[in-house]
């Protein structure tokens, strides 16, 4: 019993080496980047196109992640492929992120129609509550911890901009102020994860693979 | 090069224990491949720790003995392998793994 346990836990050691390579963090931080810069730009290009023009942004920062995935990590820490469990695991994910997406839909139109009518509080609450059981789900499902601590840290954001807002006035409801720091964070600490990884992993060359 | 197979005599307790898993290196790539479906040399490096002399050698005989299943291929320019336990080979794990429990067990404390 003791060993199949012992087995299960290094599979679950591999499973969380595949997000040690920092990317995740990067990919996360850069989509909060929106929060922080789309209010700045809500006066010029209107609500819905300061948030649009960052499809773009989230598209280049995909692509690159992939690509630095395929050309960068992979012939340092090499290629694994995971089992059933995983794969079930996986498609599971796929389903609650799913549902989850409706809901959050689903919430968004029921807050376009009565947005005049909600107290101050009512929205970041709410964002917050979003956020947390979003990244818990993900966290949870893909056994990865620190989606936790960042459903904790990101849903903080809207509830301090919120109080900066009412407190010190701070503009665009302190988002630019709470989701700049917030993403530069995650930002940073992936940054410094992938350049750990490069350092501890150096390329292997042909002869070596031959 | 010495039989591992005969280190054992064929009467000991041990005899029944499959000696090309029981070697540590060859022991921890079969652990590894047990619980993933597929992996490459490079991955397969890092978390054994192994040189790249020692995992061929150990691979070489994991693979002469049926266990596991060398995909070699390539990637662009350079050479990708995809590495595979067998079903003999999950097998013999699982009979590596009762059999250990069993003369481990009826050890006295």
């Amino acid at each position: 019993m003791s060993a199949q346990i012992s087995l299960k836990d290094l599979e679950k050691n591999v499973f969380q080496k595949s997000f040690q390579d920092g990317l995740i963090d990067i990919q996360i931080g850069c989509v909060l980047v929106m929060f922080a810069v789309a209010p700045l730009l809500s006066p010029y290009l209107g609500d819905f196109w300061s948030s649009m023009i960052f499809l773009p942004f989230w598209g280049v920062i995909y692509l690159g992640v992939r690509e630095i995935r395929k050309k960068i990590i992979q012939p340092r820490v090499g290629i694994v492929e995971f089992g059933k469990y995983r794969k079930t695991r996986q498609k599971k994910l796929n389903l609650v992120i799913l549902v989850f997406n409706l809901l959050v839909l689903a919430l968004g139109v029921a807050s376009f129609f009565n947005f005049a009518d909600l107290p101050g509080w009512v929205h970041p609450i709410r964002f917050s509550a979003v956020i947390l059981v979003g990244f818990s789900l993900a966290g949870y499902m893909l056994e990865f911890p620190r989606l936790y601590f960042y459903g904790i840290l990101i849903s903080l954001a809207p509830l301090i901009g919120e109080f900066l807002y009412t407190t010190f006035h701070a503009s665009h409801h302190g988002f630019p102020i709470t989701f700049g720091i917030t993403s530069l964070l995650i930002i940073l600490f992936g940054l410094g994860t992938f350049l750990r990884l490069l350092k501890e992993h150096p390329v292997v060359s042909q002869e070596e693979l031959e | 090069m010495i039989d591992e197979s005969r280190e054992i005599k064929e009467n000991h307790p041990l005899s029944d224990i499959d000696q090309v898993i029981h070697a540590p290196a060859r022991l921890m790539i079969l652990v590894l491949l047990y619980v993933v479906e597929s992996l490459d040399y490079v991955f397969l490096k890092n978390q054994t720790g192994l040189s790249w002399g020692n995992l061929s050698t150990h691979l070489g005989k994991l693979e002469n003995a049926g266990y596991i299943d060398i995909e070699k291929g390539y990637q662009g320019k350079k050479p990708q392998s995809k590495i595979k336990l067998t079903p003999q080979g999950r097998e013999a794990f699982k009979n590596y793994k009762s059999n250990l429990q069993t003369v481990l067990d009826d050890l006295p404390d």
